[in-house]
């Protein structure tokens, strides 16, 4: 048996430790407290329940956990929780994450495999850290001849268009970041920025098989692009608004796909080619370009258009629950608060603990259809992610003239049809104010 | 607050679009003209007009920036064109631009534009869609046809017949 430190003595070990809480003692007595009062002092602080949120109210918290509850209740109605954790940044990437590890191990149960197995105990499960964990430690080797400045700053736009996509999506009642009257039309704005992104980042890397893979997705972005804003007329046209959260809450009886199955189809299938995943994966095709767009990006760079595109995968799988499967709407299945638990307490063995201040949290912000309008929202988004990535295990890659001529020709004349079927449907008095249904 | 956005707004459309012809670098060049097609969709937004301002966007930024990229990807800059550096003729088109801007801004100042003042909402997108169809419909129709026109007629131009090769057949 190895021995993995033999220089170890347990005296070092805890002098070490004693060091440690020396200087961390000394550092917070030296620079913390100076840096709370400076922040008292500049920084005019909000009044949060008849109370000052100041710094030392952590020291209070640590002896009374149930004092953080309105602070916990004003953060969870602040735009940067809305931002940066539900229903934007940080609720996507979790997401995208599962993504890419469901994406691994079903691919291989597809094709007879086992995937990641060996990373954390059960099936792998750390693989992705592990996976993040090299990507952030590998160094980044940019092109003797790139254009540097383009080439830094594509990985980092690219990330931050498809942030800018998610913050469109609705997922709750009232939990969205941007709110927006024409929501639609900022998401067709947000995906028009991809394939400038993506020729760029190719064009400034100088080597042939990223500008080969990077004239490839611009052109299938770019003509893929029209058929996705035609597919989705009909719903804006049976709708009557532009606002993802109307369109989402239009559907509390029916989905629009039972109304509009071929824009749905044609929305699926150019989804498809604007995440360049097989069928339509011609911009990374690693058989033909070793791998596309993304050959020369290393370490980082690659991990950020890695996270990138699969935020953007989320969000279309998202663009599609909410335009066409009724978003966040379905029975509900999450059951009420007790109200025993707010007014009284919960009663645990000999003691009864009693939490004050649950109830503003409960009523406003995380309240029963919030919780039950999320649950059905992940469900149907994990659904279209499933029949996203599904056609990876299933089909090979296509020509780029079949694709083409898939894009311009049948896809489009698609769209059209679903256009006059939702045209019929409004001025039959179907749908629409006034309508049957 | 508008009036800092407004001036932020100003100095990146005309700042990008002075970078737009001057930089040496074509590709730079475009970016800079989206900078300046950015700018201008910053304008309609400051006008209570988001949607002409995504449009723009969608339409310049998406689209047409796009084709201007990829256009000046596959063009050898050396190839087409000859540099001439003459000094005197850029200045003298330097002063002619702001000759024509200074007379056409001396001309909208002095059509009473600053007098206007109205507490009229913003126009509304459904409004706009409805006079189309309504009161403007023979343009729109004219459009239309103009636009299905010249598609047909580019498909037709770009046509090719392939060749059948026999050996690929056999």
């Amino acid at each position: 048996m190895s021995v993995i430190a033999p220089d170890f003595k347990l005296s070092g070990f805890i002098k070490s430790l004693l060091d440690n809480i020396f200087w961390i003692l000394t550092l917070l007595v030296l620079i913390g407290v100076p840096a709370i009062f400076i922040i008292l002092f500049v920084i005019p602080l909000p009044i949060i329940d008849g109370e000052l949120l100041s710094p030392f109210l952590a020291f209070a918290a640590l002896v009374n956990p149930t004092r953080l509850l309105p602070i916990i209740h004003a953060f969870l109605t602040t735009d940067i929780f809305k931002v940066m954790v539900f229903p934007g940044f940080g609720f996507a990437v979790l997401l995208a994450a599962s993504v890419i590890f469901a994406e691994r191990k079903m691919m291989a149960k597809i094709q007879l495999r086992v995937g990641p197995f060996y990373c954390g105990k059960v099936e792998g499960v750390l693989q992705l850290m592990g996976d993040g964990l090299k990507l952030i430690s590998k160094e980044i080797i940019i092109p003797a001849k790139a254009d540097k400045p383009i080439f830094w700053a594509a990985p980092v736009l690219f990330v931050a268009t498809a942030a800018a996509f998610v913050a469109l999506i609705p997922v709750a009642p009232g939990w969205v970041v941007a709110d927006i009257d024409l929501g639609l039309l900022g998401v067709f704005a947000v995906i028009g920025f991809f394939p400038i992104i993506t020729i760029l980042s190719a064009w400034s890397a100088n080597s042939k098989y990223p500008f080969i893979g990077g004239i490839r997705a611009l052109f299938q972005m770019v003509s893929f692009e029209i058929p996705l804003i035609l597919s989705l007329l009909g719903v804006v046209m049976v709708t009557g608004t532009l606002n993802l959260s109307e369109i989402s809450a239009s559907q509390s009886n029916f989905p629009w796909i039972i109304f509009l199955p071929i824009g749905a189809i044609v929305f699926f299938i150019t989804m498809l080619a604007e995440l360049e995943r097989i069928p339509f994966d011609l911009p990374e095709a690693e058989s033909e370009i070793v791998a596309g767009w993304l050959t020369e990006l290393s370490g980082m760079m690659y991990g950020l258009v890695q996270l990138g595109s699969y935020l953007k995968l989320y969000a279309f799988a998202a663009l599609f629950v909410v335009l066409f499967l009724g978003g966040w709407n379905g029975p509900m299945v999450v059951p009420a608060f007790p109200e025993q638990i707010i007014t009284e307490g919960i009663e645990m063995g000999p003691i009864t603990l009693t939490i004050e201040g649950l109830g503003p949290l409960l009523h406003d912000t995380i309240t029963q259809e919030m919780l039950n309008g999320t649950l059905w929202f992940v469900l149907k988004t994990a659904g279209v992610i499933f029949f996203i990535i599904l056609p990876r295990g299933v089909f090979p890659r296509v020509r780029v003239d079949i694709l083409l001529n898939l894009g311009w020709t049948k896809l489009i004349g698609l769209c059209f049809i679903n256009i006059f079927i939702a045209l019929g449907l409004v001025y039959a008095g179907v749908i629409g104010p006034g309508g049957l249904v | 607050m508008a009036e800092i956005v407004f001036l932020v707004l100003s100095v990146i459309t005309i700042g990008s679009a002075i970078a737009a012809l001057e930089m040496r670098s074509l590709i730079y060049g475009s970016i800079a003209l989206m900078g300046s097609l950015g700018g201008i969709a910053g304008f309609f937004l400051l006008l209570d007009a988001p949607f002409v301002a995504l449009f723009q966007l969608v339409v310049y930024v998406g689209a047409i920036a796009v084709l201007i990229l990829f256009t000046v990807m596959l063009v050898k800059r050396e190839l087409i064109f000859k540099k001439i550096e003459d000094k005197r003729r850029k200045f003298a088109g330097i002063g002619l631009m702001l000759i024509i801007m200074v007379s056409i801004g001396a001309v909208f100042i002095d059509s009473g534009i600053k007098t206007i003042t109205t507490d009229e909402p913003p126009v509304n997108f459904r409004d706009i869609g409805a006079d189309f169809v309504i009161y403007y419909w023979p343009a729109l129709i004219l459009m239309g046809l103009i636009l299905a026109g010249t598609v047909t007629g580019a498909l037709v131009l770009a046509r090719r017949v392939d060749v059948e090769v026999d050996e690929r057949t056999n």
